[in-house]
């Protein structure tokens, strides 16, 4: 039995490396086949296209339809890239249940029989059942996290997501039911005076099954969430575009006056705004300095100085002591200027006067001060004076006049 | 009552406190305690707590319903169904200018730019974005398809239904306003008993 058995086997090595080969030759044509949902058969040449069908990759479902991939294949993509539109769950668990209960049977008959190289290659089989029975759940449950965390984007409208919800709801139900028929007592049973099987079937598969089965529970309650989500996103987008469309067809509309309602509904009690003002203290004498600070921040109005209407007598403008007392002492010999005139009584020349009382003033602004103060003399006592100005032109090309002299004269009343 | 000064200022000036609007204020605002020392505060002011339904925002309304606050609220409750539709139509047309399967909830960002390119390729949708800009609602004299945007936009921050996080930075935020636009949408249609459906009927279902 053994040199047949390892003839198959290295019959089945030889044929199951060359086609899985095939899948890698025909890598990309393959792929747009899986995304088309049919193979364009002329990417391939005819040899190729026969070998590919042999291998049960290709089939043609109808006579009338094109070359597709074997549903099977597709599968194995899908589950490859996670692509959840195609990704399949298998939810059968008593075929599973039937095939462990059968492998366990016969590799007790064959210890039985004390074949132990046939209990062998039974306990190894079984133990691929049961990794096969729990790699079932955790593709499912793998899948089920993935389209929850994905906010079941690979669909569009919210429609779509929210059937693709009660899909995957509906997968989940079967995933629990098919753990439900996993009964440990028959499994204990089932393992009886039995190291190893009590080791795959019961503390191994028992330990999975329980993960999973809070996993399953997990995700139920988040698939609901979102559902609930949807659900309210759904309502939320219909609410907007019915009462839109009533507002629209309705455009005298006017819902009733609820505010004047004895029982006010509370979404509509909106108090008016208050808002609360506050200035310096001034009585409290630690706010000065912040006062001070705010006062010399404040912008500096950019004030056109107005020139002032009284005396034009230029040098006023001057603050400096030493300033102020010479310009006093001009004034006041101006003044006695003004006065030797009306003792005199008649005409007198200002820089003759100058010189004669030997005032140190230089003559310009001599004859300047002189002329303010006749200026800012009021209008009767203006009359008192005859001003004549001694003046000639700068050259004979500028006909600028210069002031040499002013001859002061008073008038007869 | 120190801690809640800046959020008292903000209640009393009108605004609507969600949790995106104030992360921090909207959790103190949570709490029963807090929420009954503000009220406890705000007594003399004549002014109390008020929020929707699943107090996703707050904002305040008065104690007592004296002459003058009726009035208030008479002249806020008729702006407020102005405003109605042309807000209604602003979600639509958002939500089908970016292509989203849902309608706006608190939360959601939107990038005026995207919004504004969008809109510029399509003629029904300008459309639509020139009638509503000119909406005594927004009010919009121009011409221009970007200041008509961006007017739009601008009017919803100062209504406080947007955010917008950044000055400078063309985007915004919705708030939890929108909430209670569509709750005061739902009471109006409970109480009035309008045609408005918001539940797919059975054959959709199916």
């Amino acid at each position: 039995m053994a040199p047949l058995d390892s003839t198959l086997t290295s019959n089945l090595f030889a044929i199951g490396a060359e086609r899985l080969a095939l899948l890698g030759k025909h890598h990309k044509a393959l792929m747009q086949g899986y995304l088309d949902g049919q193979v364009d058969e002329t990417t391939f040449s005819e040899a190729a296209l026969k070998k590919l069908i042999a291998a049960r990759i290709l089939w043609r479902p109808d006579e009338q339809q094109p070359l597709a991939l074997r549903p099977l294949v597709s599968e194995l993509i899908a589950s490859m890239v996670a692509d959840e539109n195609r990704r399949q769950i298998n939810a059968d668990v008593a075929e599973k249940l039937e095939q462990i209960r059968n492998r366990v049977q016969a590799y007790r008959d064959a210890q039985y029989k004390g074949d132990y190289s046939v209990a062998e290659l039974q306990l190894q089989r079984l133990t691929e059942h049961v990794h096969d029975l729990s790699g079932q759940f955790e593709e499912a449950i793998d899948s089920l996290w993935h389209r929850l965390n994905s906010d079941f984007g690979f669909v569009s409208s919210l429609d779509e997501k929210i059937r693709e919800n009660e899909r995957a709801q509906k997968q989940l139900r079967r995933l629990l039911d098919g753990l439900d028929l996993l009964n440990f007592d028959e499994l204990i049973e089932l393992s009886e005076g039995n190291s190893h099987l009590r080791k795959l079937l019961v503390s191994q598969l028992q330990n999975q099954l329980s993960s999973h089965h809070s996993s399953l529970l997990e995700v139920q309650k988040r698939l609901v969430q979102l559902l609930a989500k949807f659900r309210q996103q759904q309502a939320r987008s219909m609410l907007i575009t019915n009462m839109a469309a009533f507002l629209r067809q309705h455009p005298k509309y006017q819902p009733a006056d609820y505010p004047n309602r004895s029982e006010l509904p509370g979404l509509f009690n909106q108090a008016s705004a208050i808002r609360p003002q506050a200035a310096i203290a001034l009585d409290k004498a630690s706010e000065r300095d912040i006062l001070a600070e705010l006062l010399q921040a404040l912008p500096k109005p950019n004030r056109i100085e107005l020139p002032e209407q009284h005396s034009a007598s230029f040098a006023e403008l001057m603050v400096d002591e030493e300033i102020t007392a010479r310009q006093q002492a001009l004034k006041t010999d101006v003044e006695n200027f003004y006065l030797k005139v009306i003792d005199l009584g008649g005409k007198l020349s200002a820089l003759d006067y100058l010189n004669e009382q030997q005032l140190s003033w230089d003559s310009e602004i001599w004859l300047y001060q002189i002329l303010a103060d006749y200026q800012a003399l009021p209008r009767e006592e203006k009359q008192m004076f005859a001003i004549r100005r001694d003046e000639a032109p700068l050259s004979e090309v500028n006909q600028l006049m210069l002031i040499r002299d002013i001859q002061i004269e008073l008038r007869a009343a | 009552m120190i801690q809640h000064g800046p959020l008292l200022e903000r209640l009393l000036a009108g605004d609507f406190i969600c949790q995106v609007s104030d992360e921090d204020a909207f959790r103190h605002l949570s709490n029963e305690q807090t929420q009954q020392e503000i009220n406890h505060y705000l007594r003399p002011l004549n002014r109390r707590l008020v929020s929707n339904d699943d107090h996703s925002v707050f904002y305040l309304g008065y104690h007592e319903l004296n002459k003058n606050a009726r009035e208030h609220l008479s002249s806020q409750f008729a702006l407020t169904v102005q405003s109605l539709l042309p807000l209604l139509e602003w979600l639509q047309l958002v939500q089908e200018t970016l292509g989203r399967d849902s309608a706006l909830t608190a939360g959601d960002t939107i990038k005026l730019q995207e919004f504004v390119l969008r809109t510029e390729d399509n003629q029904s949708l300008r459309q639509r974005l020139q009638t509503l800009a000119s909406d005594r609602f927004f009010n919009s004299q121009s011409e221009q398809l970007d200041s008509q945007v961006k007017l739009i936009f601008r009017r919803l921050k100062e209504h406080g239904y947007l955010l917008q996080p950044h000055a400078e930075r063309q985007y915004y935020v919705v708030t939890g306003k929108i909430d209670y636009l569509l709750d005061v949408i739902r009471f109006i249609r409970d109480e009035e008993q309008l045609p408005v459906d918001d539940t797919p009927s059975q054959e959709a279902l199916l």
